[in-house]
């Protein structure tokens, strides 16, 4: 039993109240924003802005236009590819439910933003010695009895905190009791094997910026092949290494052995005697 | 709000007109949310696509202006299908508890006959003789009435007649709404009219800022007069607030025009206090009506003891001769300030949490007006751009004389005290923080304030020195807010005991109480505001024991129009209150009466703050007639449809030179200003924070993709946007959202813009109100933000 999100998009307002809140819970400083046409700001997760808003038109006709907010952040993956591939284990995945990241292991090198299939770890790019920045799950608040900083500052229960067995069951309930309003799917029930955070919604998920054909097992069981395999690389790596060192250095001590017999060199050519001139040969 | 906050989950269907609710009052949407999972519909009217709008059920666009003509109509819808399905309607409510039955003077002439005019109109002096909107009076002074509702004088056919020109296609022609939404907003909302189904509406400034907005409001009553929505569950009129405690500042007479309590503040020809009495009480002779504002004499010296004490005594009128009066006919209102002070008739201001140089309306004006003042005070958490209107971009701080004295204020989470919410709960808060530096509550600074003044003029005298120094004002260097909640409750001046209620007030100077409708809000059993037990035993969401409103903790008022004549209620499932045999359980009653036919004999009627005790579909105390007429705002790109009368014949107008209209010849385009929930108001609080600002960050503009396309502007382009009051350049955002109204044979374009922006803060930008008019209401004086005519080009 580990916690999760529900988070009904049929639900939400826009009032970003939620963004703030998280700003608010981890100190988090302000981005640097400018003029958007699109209410969305900043315009995506930043090191510094771990939940956002997105700000989502969807129609085809102006009969049908509908205006949705999207709450976007890290989606604490039940088994997460960035603590997969981390290979200082910075990124873990605790019992409770959060995907939490310890900054004094990491060593910047990014490998968890190539690996999230929801792009969500973000760099601290203007720094000399840079993090990533991601949601927490409000790790510290749950372990004082504590919501995450999100779901208590939401005001219509757009989102929802608790155990995500029971979420699951709720968000399934949802549909049911009303199979003219949702998209018959639970976001994050199944994708790369299941994420904490699901997701309602009453429009096609891939309308308001979901990744769509997502695989549905757990990514480390890819990048597991691949990762699984670097002792095995560096092992047979420095292996190789040392075998061509030792040729190399069996090399060298052949010519020196021949040095000392005064046998003819093979081909030596030095920076002392300029080249012969072909020309003035023929020319001689 | 008739109703509260919590009630509106207990709603059938939610009707949003003249408001974002979603956006500016993010908190009403859990309400709204819980009534739409237990199968409520929402509908929203709004000129454009909102935060609000997009949660619908049905989205009705509709011109900003328009209002009276899409109420109007969906009133006429009403009056047609209660002809033909009167079963589908409370026509008991209808005949007993709304003066549909009374009988108006035979000489009363509506608008349908006198092309948008209403009888008793001076076209000089621009205002309207009343005498023949009175009520018929039987011989012994009580308005005839026709039960049957059939006599053509009678409130229910006048009303018929007004509203038969509200047909669904001059209404659509008007407002620009797609026929079958509005035909849809219609049935849904009517099918609330069943005696067990309730509707209720809110709204906010779209429906107020216009220059008839507060008969906007009284088509809003009509309405849910005739569907019986008034007293009920789920039901009533509702306005959403648009600053935490603004319900308690009107309530405490921060209004000009307002003593505290919503009682008449003098005018000059009450000489005595008997002259106040006689011209501000109504009478009735019907023993059917409580009129409760009979009491008026208990409650204005109530509060003459509360605020002179012992200087208020019977010989001397209690002291009455030291209230300041307002010249007879003058408006002291915000558009009548502002001309003053452009005029340089006002040497100095004090601006207590106000940001006039941004919220204002015709910024160049207000903007100007501040500078000639001698000295301006400025009660604020920042500097504002009103403090820091003397060294504004574009003028020479030289020129300007004003003396500015910056006093900084403690933040609402900084001090303790009450703030009374839409629902009139009065809510007492506590401390959670210290003041930065040197700021202050507000209660401190002006108790300090007062105090000195006090002093000055009972040592060196000054004009009418003595309605100061009679002030008991001993509220000490450190005042605290439980001894003036417990002033504005009020004693019983022979025991020194608060009282519980103000069926306790007397007007023989025994009494005192700071806020009548407040009494019973801190008594001997404690500060009721200050309660939190959040258990509620009604079902209907009452919480009875959290907090205290007023009046005397009714919940729902009018609630006695929730039951019949029986005292059982018209919705047993979702009842308010109930009589049973003895007494009334539930909320408390609207006047404890027993029911019209239990005992008639001292039953009264429900609407106890009219003089007749009964609703008025039709009303007498608006200047501008006793029905809302559909006019055009001040300025409009359209001739009116429904009559010749463009404009509210009653609005006050000034001079030429200061109050510029537009030329719809020049100014085609129609621009609506509205507010976001990133920021708030005129923005100091908001743009000076940095995970605000972070959200928006600058001003904008939001267009049509139509008007985008003829105007050859895209998203992120500069524009100018320019009215007759003036012009500025602002990023213009292209969207769906907004949509040109094809009315008839006219497409009008409209542009809509947040107000937020100014000079001073960490964000700046231009600001919206320097394009807005300053013409308002023609009885509150609100000014027309809403609709107004501008014209856009690239820059």
């Amino acid at each position: 039993m580990s916690y999760g999100f529900l988070i009904d998009t049929t639900k939400c307002i826009g009032c970003r109240g939620c963004q703030v809140a998280c700003k608010q819970a981890h100190d988090l400083p302000a981005d640097r924003t400018g003029f958007r046409p699109i209410r969305t700001n900043p315009p995506d997760l930043t090191a510094r802005t771990w939940s956002l808003i997105e700000f989502h038109e969807v129609t085809k006709t102006r009969e049908r236009l509908v205006w949705r907010f999207v709450k976007r952040q890290c989606m604490h993956c039940l088994e997460p590819a960035c603590a997969s591939v981390c290979p200082v284990a910075a990124l873990r995945k605790t019992a409770e439910g959060p995907v939490i990241y310890d900054a004094k292991r990491c060593i910047g090198c990014r490998y968890c933003m190539t690996a999230c299939p929801f792009n969500v770890p973000r760099y601290q790019w203007d720094s000399a010695t840079p993090l990533i920045g991601k949601c927490t799950m409000c790790a510290e608040r749950l372990a004082e009895g504590e919501q995450p900083a999100c779901a208590k500052a939401c005001l219509t229960g757009a989102i929802k905190f608790g155990q995500r067995e029971e979420l699951l069951a709720e968000a399934h309930q949802r549909i049911a009791a009303r199979p003219d309003r949702y998209v018959d799917h639970v976001y994050g029930e199944h994708e790369v094997g299941g994420t904490a955070v699901l997701y309602l919604s009453d429009v096609p998920f891939a309308a308001i910026g979901f990744p769509a054909a997502l695989p549905l097992y757990p990514l480390p069981t890819k990048t597991w092949a691949v990762m699984s395999l670097v002792p095995a690389v560096a092992g047979g790596t420095a292996g190789l290494m040392t075998f061509a060192y030792l040729i190399t250095r069996r090399q060298r001590g052949l010519e020196r052995q021949r040095a000392a017999r005064q046998e003819p060199a093979p081909v030596a050519v030095t920076t002392d005697d300029p080249p012969a001139d072909p020309l003035e040969e023929v020319q001689g | 709000m008739t109703n509260h906050w919590n009630d509106i989950a207990n709603s059938d269907c939610i009707l949003i007109i003249g408001s974002n609710a979603a956006a500016n009052h993010p908190m009403s949407f859990k309400y709204v949310e819980e009534a739409q999972a237990r199968g409520a519909k929402l509908i929203v009217v709004d000129p454009r696509h909102t935060r609000t709008a997009t949660h619908a059920d049905i989205y009705a666009p509709m011109r900003s202006g328009t209002d009276i003509a899409f109420v109007g109509g969906m009133i006429h819808y009403v009056l047609e299908d209660m002809q033909h399905h009167p079963e589908r309607y409370n026509l008991t409510y209808l005949r007993e508890y709304t003066n549909a039955s009374y009988l108006i003077n035979p000489d009363y002439r509506g608008p349908d006959v006198l092309d948008g005019l209403f009888s008793g109109f001076d076209p000089v002096k621009r205002t309207y003789d009343r005498t023949t909107w009175a009520y018929q009076l039987d011989d012994k002074g009580i308005p005839k009435r026709d039960p049957t509702l059939q006599d053509p004088n009678c409130v229910f056919q006048i009303l018929r007649r007004h509203f038969a020109r509200y047909t669904v296609n001059t209404v659509v022609k008007i407002t620009g709404t797609p026929r079958e939404r509005f035909d849809a907003v219609c049935e849904t909302f009517a099918a609330t009219g069943a005696p067990d189904k309730a509707g209720t509406i809110l709204y906010a400034m779209g429906a107020t800022q216009h220059t008839y907005g507060t008969q906007i409001i009284r088509a809003y009553g009509i309405l849910q007069l005739l569907l019986g929505n008034i007293g009920i569950a789920g039901g009533g009129i509702n306005a959403l607030r648009g600053e935490s405690n603004v319900q308690g500042s009107t309530d405490h007479g921060l209004l000009w025009g307002n003593l505290p309590g919503y009682l008449k503040a003098p005018i000059a020809s009450d000489v005595t206090l008997a002259d106040y009495i006689g011209r501000t009480t109504p009478k009735t002779n019907d023993p059917l009506s409580a009129n409760w504002w009979s009491n008026t004499p208990k409650y204005i010296v109530s509060l003459l003891k509360a605020w002179y004490g012992a200087a208020a005594r019977p010989e001397n009128d209690f002291a009455f001769a030291n209230l300041p009066k307002a010249s007879v006919g003058a408006n002291y209102s915000w558009l009548t300030l502002f001309n003053a002070l452009y005029d340089g008739a006002i040497r100095g201001l004090l601006c207590w949490g106000m940001n006039p140089a941004v919220g204002g309306p015709n910024l160049t004006l207000t903007r100007e007006a501040l500078d000639k003042l001698e000295w301006l005070v400025a009660v604020d958490l920042w500097e504002t751009e009103t403090a820091a209107h003397w060294k504004r971009p574009g003028v020479d701080p030289t020129k300007i004389q004003t003396e500015v004295f910056l006093l900084p204020a403690a933040a609402s989470f900084e001090k303790e005290g009450s703030i009374t919410n839409s629902g009139r709960w009065m809510q007492w808060r506590w401390k959670g923080a210290e003041p930065p530096g040197e700021a202050r509550d507000d209660l401190a600074i002006i108790a300090g304030l007062m105090r000195r003044l006090k002093e000055l003029y009972a040592n060196e005298g000054g004009p009418h020195a003595q309605a100061i120094t009679d002030l008991t004002w001993d509220y000490g260097e450190h005042p605290d807010p439980n001894q003036v909640a417990r002033e504005i409750n009020g004693y019983d001046l022979t025991t020194g005991k608060l009282l519980t209620g103000f069926a306790n007030l007397k007007d023989d100077g025994t009494t005192s109480s700071g806020c009548w409708i407040y009494c019973g809000s801190f008594t001997e059993a404690g500060n009721q505001a200050a309660r939190r037990d959040d258990k509620d035993t009604s079902g209907i969401g009452l919480y009875s024991n959290w907090a205290w409103s007023w009046p005397m903790n009714r919940r729902i008022i009018y609630n006695r129009a929730s039951v019949d004549l029986n005292g059982q209620p018209w919705d047993p499932k979702r009842a308010v209150i109930r009589w049973n045999g003895e007494k009334w359980v539930g909320d408390v009653p609207d006047g404890g009466y027993p029911p019209l036919a239990v005992d008639p004999s001292k039953a009264k009627l429900p609407f106890i703050m009219t003089a007749e005790g009964r609703a008025r579909l039709f009303g007498q105390g608006l200047v501008d007639g006793p029905l809302p007429e559909h006019y055009e705002p001040w300025e409009s790109p359209v001739a009116n449809v429904l009559s010749s009368q463009q404009n509210n014949p009653t609005i006050a107008l000034w001079a030429k030179e200061i109050q510029q209209r537009g030329d719809p010849g020049r100014y085609p385009i129609i621009a609506t200003t509205y507010r976001l929930s990133e920021h708030w108001q005129a923005g100091q609080m908001t743009r000076n924070l940095p995970w605000l600002v972070e959200l928006f960050p600058q001003m904008f503009v939001e267009i049509s993709e139509e008007l985008a396309k003829e105007k050859g502007l895209r998203s992120g382009d500069k524009a100018i946007i320019e009215t007759a009051r003036g012009a500025i350049e602002v990023q213009v955002v292209v969207t769906r959202r907004l949509e040109p109204f094809y009315l008839g044979n006219r497409t009008v374009h409209q542009i809509a813009m947040p107000w937020h922006w100014g000079y001073t803060g960490l964000s700046v930008g231009q600001s919206a109100n320097v394009l807005a008019p300053n013409v308002g209401d023609a009885n509150t004086l609100i000014p027309e933000y809403k609709a107004f005519l501008c014209d856009i080009r690239r820059a």
